[in-house]
C-alpha cells in the first residue's frame, strides 16, 4: 500500500553498461514472463472480450449467431426473472456481507487472547471455510430435509412445528445465507486475527493510561487501525456474495419456485439450459460492471480514509 | 539515445501475444470448417472415434464391453470410450461448451429432450437414410426424428410405469393395482397407504421443477386429449386439460399422501421407495436392478389413466453423431448401427437396463429369458406399445421450465392448479410465438 520512494545517485560512466544490461534483461525477462502473459491472454483476456461480443448477439453456442446490438441488455431490463434474480442476490449480499464481517470481528476479538487451547479454537472456527461449497450443500440438504432431516426431528422434540426449509420459498434464501455464514465467517476471523496483531500495543496502552475502557479502546484505537482490513473484507465478501453459485446449484437449483435464483445461477440457466448464451453473457456483463463499480467505490473510499 | 534501443515495451508484447491468440482462434475456427474426407484417419487407415457416453456403474461396464468387442471386430475403426468426464446429466452442458469452443466428440450420449436444441448446430450429423429406423420401436423412431430428419440413433429406451411395494399394500389392506386402473384409484390407494406414524407415504413426485418433475405429467395430458404443443406448434397444447392433471397432484398434496422430493436429481425419491417408506412410485425399467438388490417385494403396473385406456411416456436417450469429417461420421454411423443390432442391443439391455430398441431384440430367446427372470420387466415392454414421446422441438427446454414451475407451485401448495396452469400456458405461448 505505502510506496517506497528512494533517491539514487548513478555514476554516469555506468549508464551505458546499464542500458546494455537492461536491453538483455528486458528480452530475457519477457521470455520468462511470456508463458504467463500467454496464459492470462488466452484464459482471461480473450474469453472476456469474446463474452463481450457474445452479449451483443443472439447466440445459442451451437448455431450461427446474429448481431443484435444492445437488444439483450434492453430485454434484461424488462425481464422480471432477472429482476428477481438481482433482488435475491442483493438480499443475500446485504445479509451475508455485514453479518459475516461483524461476526468475524467479534469472534476474532474473542480469540485474540492467551488462553489454553487457543490454537484449537482458532482452527475449529476456520474449518468450515475449508469445506467446499458443494460438500456444504450436500451436508445441509441432509440436515435440513423436511421429512427425514435431523433439523426437523430436533424441532419436533422441542415441540415446534416442522419446517419446509429448502422446500419453502419463504425460507430457502435465508437458509443459504445461514449456511454461507457458517462457512464464510471463518475467513473473516482469520483475516481479523492477523489484523489485530498489527494494532500497535503502544497505542492501546496509551489509551488505557488515558483512561479509556475496553469499549473506548475498541472504538477509538482498534477499529480505526483495522479499517483497511475491514474494507478489504467488505470488498472480498461482497464479490463472493454477488458471485454465489455452487451452493445454490447443489442445494436448490434456484428453486423452490425461483426463490433462490441468484444472478450467477440465472446466467448458468440461460446459457446452458435454455440455449440463450448471448442473453446470458449480457447478464454476466451487467454483473461484472456492478462488481467493478463496487470495487472502485470502495477503493476510492479507502484512499480518502487513508488521507 | 535510449529511444533507439529496440526495447520491447509491455505494449508491444501484449500486441504480439494478442495477434498470436487471434491467429490461434482463427486457426481453430478454420479447422472446424474443414470437411476433408481423410480428416481423422490415421496413417495406418484407422479411424479413431471419441465417444462421450457419460455412463457410470452398470451402464459403463456394459458400454465398455461393447466397445472392446467392436474394436476387435472392426480393425479399421478404434472407438475410444472416454465418457467425456461427466455423467449423462451434465452431458448437454459439456457438449455445448465443446461446440462453442470447436472441440467436440464424434459421438455423445444426449437426452432425447435436448436433441432438438442441439440439432440447430450444423455440426450435428444428419443420419437420414443411414440407419434402419423402421426396425426401431415407434417411440425410439420419434425421439430421434427432428423436423422430418433422422438426427441421432436411439441409445436407451424406457417407459414410465408404476412400481409398488407389495408389503406396504398388504399392511394397509389395499388390493394390488391392476392394469386399467384410474387416477382416482391411484389417489385413493395413495391415501390409504399413507401412514404418518411410520413415516410411510403413498407416492412421491420430484419437486424441483426440472425435466424429471415435468415428463411424468405428459401421459396424463395425452390421456385427457391434450398435448405438449398444439397441432400447428404455435401454442401450448395443454391449456384446456392441464388443470385437471394438476388437480390430481393437488389432491395427493391435500391428502398429505405425496412425498415431494426437494432435491435435484430425484435420488431421494427413489431412496424413500427403496427404504420401504413409499407405496408406489412412477419410474422406468432402469430402477429394477436396484429394487432387486434391496430385496424389495415389488410389483409393476402400467400408469393409471383417466380414460381407462393405457397411455405412457417414453423418454429415449440418443447417440448423437457430430461432424468431424466424412470418414469419422461414416465410422460413427457404423458404430451406432452395430450397437442397435439385436446381437449387441441385447447385451446393452440386459446389462445396462434399457428396453430393447428393436422388436427383433425383444423376440430373442435371450431377452425372453431375461424378461422372465426380472419381475415386471414385461410390463415396461408392453407399455412401449402405447408410449408417446415428447415433441422434438427446440422450444421444449423452455416449455419444460415453465411447466415445471407450475407443477412445483401446485406440489408446494403455493398456487391453485388453475392459477399455475394459466401462468404456464401464457409463458409457453410466448415461447412458442417466436419461430424456432
Amino acid at each position: 500500500m505505502a510506496s517506497v520512494v528512494g533517491t539514487f545517485t548513478v555514476d554516469p560512466r555506468s549508464r551505458a553498461a546499464a542500458r546494455r544490461r537492461r536491453r538483455g534483461e528486458g528480452a530475457t525477462g519477457w521470455v520468462f514472463v511470456s508463458p504467463s502473459v500467454l496464459l492470462i491472454l488466452g484464459l482471461s483476456v480473450v474469453p472476456v472480450l469474446w463474452s463481450l461480443l457474445l452479449s451483443f448477439q443472439v447466440n445459442d453456442l451451437v448455431s450461427p449467431s446474429e448481431w443484435v446490438g444492445l437488444a439483450n441488455y434492453k430485454a434484461l431490463l424488462k425481464d422480471p426473472s432477472f429482476g428477481s434474480a438481482v433482488s435475491h442476490t442483493v438480499v443475500y449480499a446485504a445479509l451475508y456481507v455485514p453479518l459475516s464481517v461483524v461476526a468475524g470481528l467479534a469472534i476474532a476479538i474473542a480469540l485474540d487472547r492467551k488462553i489454553a487451547l487457543i490454537g484449537l479454537y482458532r482452527t475449529l472456527v476456520f474449518v468450515p471455510f475449508v469445506v467446499s461449497a458443494a460438500a456444504q450443500g450436500v451436508l445441509f440438504s441432509f440436515v435440513l430435509d423436511p421429512e427425514f432431516g435431523a433439523a426437523n426431528s430436533v424441532l419436533h422434540k422441542l415441540g415446534l412445528p416442522a419446517q419446509g426449509f429448502f422446500s419453502d420459498p419463504g425460507q430457502a434464501l435465508y437458509l443459504l445465507v445461514a449456511i454461507s455464514l457458517w462457512s464464510g465467517t471463518g475467513f473473516c476471523v482469520i483475516v481479523y486475527l492477523a489484523g489485530l496483531q498489527g494494532v500497535s500495543s503502544d497505542l492501546v496502552e496509551a489509551a488505557r493510561i488515558d483512561g479509556a475502557n475496553r469499549w473506548g479502546v475498541l472504538r477509538h484505537v482498534t477499529l480505526p487501525a483495522l479499517t483497511p482490513v475491514t474494507i478489504f473484507l467488505l470488498l472480498f465478501q461482497t464479490i463472493n456474495a454477488l458471485q454465489v453459485f455452487d451452493l445454490v446449484f447443489v442445494t436448490t437449483k434456484g428453486g423452490p419456485l425461483g426463490s433462490t435464483t441468484v444472478i450467477v445461477y440465472f446466467i448458468w440457466e440461460k446459457a446452458f439450459k435454455t440455449f440463450t448464451a448471448g442473453y446470458s453473457a449480457a447478464a454476466a456483463y451487467t454483473l461484472a460492471v456492478a462488481l467493478l463499480v463496487i470495487g472502485v467505490a470502495l477503493q476510492v473510499y479507502r484512499r480518502r480514509v487513508a488521507r | 539515445m535510449s529511444q533507439h534501443a529496440p526495447n520491447l515495451s509491455r505494449r508491444d508484447v501484449l500486441r504480439a501475444a494478442a495477434a498470436l491468440a487471434a491467429v490461434g482462434t482463427a486457426g481453430t475456427v478454420g479447422a472446424c470448417g474443414k470437411n476433408d474426407d481423410d480428416q481423422g484417419v490415421g496413417a495406418d487407415g484407422v479411424v479413431t472415434l471419441d465417444l462421450w457416453h457419460g455412463q457410470v456403474d452398470l451402464g459403463k461396464a456394459a458400454i465398455d464391453a461393447l466397445i472392446t468387442a467392436f474394436n476387435q471386430s472392426h480393425p479399421k475403426i478404434k472407438v475410444v470410450g472416454g465418457g467425456g468426464g461427466v455423467t449423462a446429466d451434465s452431458m448437454l452442458q459439456k457438449v455445448t461448451a465443446g461446440l462453442a469452443a470447436g472441440s467436440y466428440p464424434d459421438i455423445a450420449y444426449i437426452f432425447g429432450s435436448d436433441l432438438a436444441s442441439l440439432t440447430k448446430s450444423p455440426k450435428v450429423a444428419d443420419l437420414t437414410g443411414q440407419l434402419k429406423i423402421d426396425d426401431y420401436w415407434p417411440a425410439a423412431k420419434d425421439a430421434v426424428s427432428v423436423k422430418g430428419k433422422v438426427r441421432a440413433a436411439p441409445a436407451l429406451l424406457d417407459s414410465l410405469c408404476v412400481v409398488y411395494n407389495k408389503k406396504l399394500f398388504a399392511a394397509a389392506g389395499v388390493p394390488a393395482p391392476k392394469p386399467g386402473w384410474t387416477w382416482d384409484d391411484f389417489v385413493a390407494a395413495s391415501k390409504q397407504l399413507t401412514n404418518p406414524a411410520k413415516g410411510v407415504f403413498g407416492t412421491g413426485w420430484p419437486g424441483v421443477g426440472d425435466e424429471d418433475t415435468v415428463w411424468r405429467l405428459w401421459p396424463m395430458i395425452w390421456d385427457l386429449g391434450g398435448d405438449v404443443v398444439s397441432g400447428d406448434g404455435k401454442k401450448a397444447g395443454f391449456d384446456t386439460v392441464g388443470a385437471r392433471a394438476l388437480e390430481t397432484l393437488d389432491r395427493l398434496r391435500i391428502d398429505k399422501s405425496l412425498y415431494v422430493d426437494p432435491k435435484p436429481g430425484s435420488e431421494q425419491l427413489y431412496q424413500v421407495f427403496l427404504g420401504g417408506r413409499m407405496g408406489m412410485v412412477a419410474t422406468g425399467p432402469w430402477q429394477l436392478p436396484e429394487l432387486n438388490d434391496n430385496g424389495i417385494e415389488y410389483g409393476v403396473v402400467p400408469l393409471p389413466s383417466y380414460s381407462g385406456k393405457p397411455v405412457t411416456i417414453s423418454g429415449p436417450d440418443t447417440w448423437t453423431i457430430f461432424d468431424n469429417g466424412k470418414a469419422k461420421v461414416k465410422a460413427a454411423t457404423e458404430f451406432v448401427t452395430w450397437l442397435a443390432d439385436p446381437a449387441q442391443d441385447i447385451q446393452w439391455d440386459v446389462k445396462g437396463g434399457s428396453l430393447p430398441i428393436t422388436k427383433a431384440t425383444a423376440e430373442l430367446p435371450q431377452w425372453k429369458k431375461h424378461s422372465a427372470e426380472t419381475n415386471g420387466l414385461d410390463v415396461f415392454v408392453t407399455a412401449l406399445d402405447t408410449a408417446k414421446v415428447r415433441p422434438t422441438i427446440s422450444a421444449y427446454p423452455k416449455i419444460s421450465q415453465h411447466v415445471g414451475e407450475a407443477i412445483s407451485a401446485v406440489l408446494l401448495g403455493k398456487q391453485s392448479p388453475a392459477e399455475a396452469l394459466k401462468k404456464a400456458v401464457d409463458q409457453c405461448n410466448q415461447v412458442l410465438a417466436v419461430p424456432n
